[in-house]
């Protein structure tokens, strides 16, 4: 008997669990839930959390959708701006189901339908907006001339207006440039470009390298060749005043001018027989005349 | 009865084919891992069942053949057909006997190669797929499932009831299976269940238990084969059929391990173990403990720890009610009660811009000029446009290059979550939505930015910029998280110009060098010069010296010369004169002519001798001097 008791406690707790699970249903708060009887959406969606009554499948069945906001990101995608430039963009969005009754026969529940839906506008509206744009409103050293949020904003328009004329029952929070880069073609041509400044660098600056150094040299030489020729007219002034300073004695030789001369010129035919020289003599010339009187050299024979 | 045997394995045989059909058709539909598992168990037993049923049909065939050759003998009387090989008179017979010996082992290695080959590529596909239950399909697939439970339960136990009876031995196999495919069809629902109770590993490790059990019942199935080769074979004896799984029967009757259980202990202690009372409770109150022990699994989930670092939201009935801090929390049992944890206090990173990989991990010196990671080129800008003039044309057309370059960049993004409940409703997958505002908000800045200065005197406030816009952003839309810290920890040319940008810098000291050296040359320049000026100076003070000294020695000298030429003018200028020819002519070469005739003439060669080796030197003939 109190097997029996125990048995039908445990059955009674087992049904009473299927029962809930067939009977009852959570929302969470981060959820939105939609009833269907015989799969006719009934009442208002249910967005408020909580524990709820519906009727065992397949009477009526629930759906659950994530009432959140979702993330979202577009394919990267190629376009041209106004000005004929390529670009690759990657948009990413944050969207969130507003009306769960509008979103659950339009898209059959699929959050991925709806992102699907999506996608499709946000290849629209950016190809269209960002053609209306040039590069430099996208990428410009000068912050001013930068129009990044107001491309934004214009491309969620867009979407927004796309979403709210046709009901769909989703809402687009926000969105943003996640990614923009150039075709590969192009980053190469810029990689070549970038390489290029760098080599007008090198070479400005090596040849301001050389070109200081050779101001550097010639004004040294120049000051070198002053410093000489400095020296030079000091050294040429030195010697003026040495050749004035032997001047002075020259009264003493004006004693015996006859002397002077004769030592002046015994002196310069000194300084002259000084270098290789080759003299020829005759007997007549002193002190060779000696040899007149030799007999060996005697006259007539 | 005997008759009876045969419907009952064909009852079971196409019970087993439909609930396998209805089990393999919800499992697609609920795309669950355990259902496959399942499904393939089923499909198992429905070739058990099959070769049970028709190993009985054979056995039927034999009685009847044997009882109608019975009975042809008692009314014929005769012993002549006795006479006949047993092979020629009993054909059904000897089908059995080849059905037994040819068909059931080799049926029974089928089974091994399909239950070894479906527990490895189902273990290996789950390991692998991303498949996973589809929630809206969950609680139909659920109650299928029951369903499937309760009608192989019913009709399980009620095969295992009839096979227990004699002559029925060929029914266990396939009542086995029902019964065992009952509770796994139960242990599948209850995966599903724990898909809807927010639990969704739940289903995968059904699966993978499933899987081992496939492996078990091969490893099973090939012990029996091999077995099967020594197995002595006794007249009489009725052998199990190859394909019945002991490992299935035991699934199946798990009451019957008792049994088992306490024969090995009754063997093992030498005495009655299994009538001590300790056995006996444990034998008649093993369900009432495995309730309780349930009873107490579900109570246990009215408490729970918070670990340090954690906060979680308390929500009941979904609806949130509180935010749990670190400790011990009681709470209502699931499913009334559900908590939802969350790291807030941890610093959490991510990183812009940069994706590791373990090579990139492993790496101690990073480079600009070596790709250390995945780097993604950003676009920023050129504060000096390109512009290049078309040399094709003779017009003044300039073209303009894109003024933008590309920057490579890892940016850390360290944040912490500071309101939890923002943090889990407001968004379905924060983390990622943050990452994504700080790749837009790194991508806006560094369009705006010129190259230079971001990677210069501007990277310290470019940091705190960063860090205030992503800020911003997070508490636009609520995100719940603090910014802790942006660090533009590497931020360089992309890899392929970076060694250009290297080289610039080495021209810089290449310009440095020619200026030290140009320093160097014109500091020897001046020092020789100075040099110079301080010699030839010097010299000219030596000149000047000298020629003043010289001119007063000299006139010194004339003074003192006056007196003795007054005394004897003609001797002393003799004398004069032979001292300076004596003096000068010593070293010159002299020719002294004695003439005796003057009319001779003499010649001297007063050329002087060319060096013998300018002689002999050999001049190469110029082209147009060679003669022929």
């Amino acid at each position: 008997m109190k097997r029996n008791a125990m048995t039908i406690v445990i059955g009674a707790v087992l049904v009473v669990i299927f029962a809930l699970l067939l009977f009852v249903f959570q929302v969470r708060r981060s959820e939105v839930a939609i009833v269907t009887t015989f799969e006719k959406p009934t009442a208002q969606p249910y967005d408020q959390p909580g524990a709820y009554f519906k009727w065992p499948w397949p009477i009526q069945k629930v759906y659950k959708f994530d009432q959140r906001i979702q993330n979202f990101e577009g394919k990267f995608r190629q376009t041209f701006t106004a000005d004929n430039n390529n670009l690759i963009v990657t948009i990413y969005t944050g969207w969130r189901i507003s009306d769960a009754k509008l979103f659950y026969p339009k898209f059959q529940g699929s959050v991925p339908a709806a992102q699907r839906i999506l996608e499709g506008m946000l290849s629209s509206a950016q190809n269209a907006v960002i053609g209306k744009h040039n590069l430099s409103d996208f990428v410009n050293a000068d912050p001013k001339e930068l129009k990044f949020d107001a491309v934004e904003n214009e491309i969620e328009s867009a979407i927004q207006s796309e979403l709210s004329t046709n009901d769909y029952g989703i809402r687009l929070e926000f969105l943003g440039f996640k990614k923009i880069e150039l075709p590969e073609s192009v980053t190469q041509t810029v990689f070549d470009r970038m390489k290029n400044e760098r080599q007008k660098l090198i070479s400005k600056t090596e040849n301001e390298g050389k070109a200081e150094a050779q101001v550097i040299e010639s004004a040294a030489d120049r000051q070198a060749a002053e410093t000489i020729a400095n020296a030079d007219a000091a050294a040429t002034r030195i010697r003026g005043e040495g050749e004035a300073a032997a001047a002075r004695v020259l009264p003493v030789f004006q004693q015996n001018p006859e002397l002077a001369n004769y030592l002046l010129r015994i002196e310069a035919l000194k300084q002259s027989l000084n270098q290789r020289a080759t003299l020829i003599f005759d007997e007549r010339t002193p002190p060779f005349d000696l040899f007149l009187n030799f007999p060996t050299n005697a006259p007539g024979r | 009865m005997e008759r009876n045997v045969q419907k009952n394995g064909l009852v079971n045989l196409v019970a087993a084919v439909m609930i396998f059909i209805v089990a393999f058709v919800v499992t697609s539909y609920v795309n669950s891992l355990a259902g496959q598992a399942c499904a393939i168990f089923l499909g198992l037993g429905v070739l058990v069942a099959f070769a049970g049923w028709f190993q009985m049909r054979l056995q039927e065939n034999e009685r009847l053949e044997k009882l109608e050759f019975e009975e042809l003998a008692r009314a014929r009387g005769e012993t002549t057909l006795f006479a006949a090989k047993d092979a020629e008179i009993f054909p059904a017979q000897r089908a059995r006997a080849q059905f037994e010996k040819f068909f059931v082992p080799g049926f029974g290695v089928l089974l091994f190669l399909l239950e070894a080959g479906a527990a490895w590529l189902l273990w290996r596909w789950i390991s692998k797929t991303d498949n996973g239950i589809v929630p809206d399909r969950a609680m139909a697939s659920l109650s299928l499932f029951g369903i499937l439970a309760l009608l192989l339960f019913l009709l399980g136990r009620f095969s295992v009831t009839i096979a227990r009876l004699e002559n029925h031995r060929l029914l266990r196999p396939s009542a086995s299976f029902l019964l065992a495919g009952a509770y796994i069809c139960f242990v599948t629902a209850l995966g599903i269940a724990g898909t809807r109770a927010e639990f969704p590993r739940v289903d995968f490790y059904v699966a993978r238990a499933l899987c081992l059990l496939l492996g078990l019942m091969a490893a099973e199935m090939l012990v029996t084969l091999l077995l099967e080769i020594y197995r002595p074979r006794l007249k009489g004896k009725i052998a199990r059929p190859l394909y019945e799984s002991r490992l299935v029967g035991l699934l199946a009757q798990p009451e019957s391990l008792f049994t088992t259980a306490a024969q090995a202990l009754d063997y093992q202690f030498g005495f009655k173990v299994s009538e001590t009372w300790f056995f006996q409770l444990l034998q008649k109150n093993l369900p009432v403990l495995l309730v309780a022990q349930l009873a107490v699994l579900f109570l246990s989930t009215g408490v729970v720890f918070i670990e340090p670092g954690e906060q979680a939201v308390l929500e009941r009935f979904g609806r949130p009610v509180g935010v749990l801090e670190p400790g011990a929390h009681l709470k209502w049992p699931w499913p009334a009660d559900r908590i939802y944890r969350y790291r807030t206090e941890q610093i959490q990173t991510f990183v812009v811009g940069y994706l590791s990989d373990a090579q990139s991990e492993s790496v101690n010196t990073i480079l600009w000029s070596v790709s250390h990671a995945k780097e993604d080129n950003f676009l920023v800008g050129n504060r000096a446009p390109v512009t290049i003039k078309n040399e094709g044309t003779d017009t003044n057309d300039l073209f303009k290059a894109p003024p933008v370059s590309l920057i490579a960049v890892s940016i850390p993004v360290q944040f912490q979550i500071t309101n939890v409940m923002d943090w889990a409703y407001r968004n379905a997958d924060p983390t990622n939505l943050l990452q994504d505002l700080a790749t837009r908000a790194v991508v806006h800045f560094l369009a705006g930015v010129d190259l230079n200065d971001v990677m210069s005197h501007s990277r310290q406030e470019a940091a705190q910029t960063l860090r205030e816009q992503i800020q911003a952003t997070a508490n636009a839309i609520r995100l719940g998280a603090k910014i802790t810290f942006v660090g533009l920890q590497d931020i360089h040319p992309p890899t392929p110009v970076a060694a250009d940008y290297e080289k610039v810098v080495g021209a810089e000291q290449t310009k440095l060098a020619a200026i030290l050296n140009a320093q160097a040359q014109a500091i020897r320049t001046n020092a020789l010069a100075g040099a110079r000026a301080f010699t030839t100076t010097n010299v000219a003070d030596a000149l000047r010296q000298r020629l003043e000294v010289s001119a007063y020695a000299r006139a010194a000298l004339f003074t003192n010369q006056i007196p003795a030429f007054a005394a004897a003018p003609s001797v002393y200028r003799q004398r004069a004169y032979f001292q300076m020819f004596a003096e000068a002519t010593g070293r010159a070469r002299k020719y002294i002519l004695l003439v005796t005739n003057t009319s001779d003439v003499v010649i001297f060669n007063l050329e002087d001798k060319i060096r013998e080796d300018l002689l002999n030197l050999n001049v190469p003939s110029s082209p147009n001097n060679s003669s022929p």
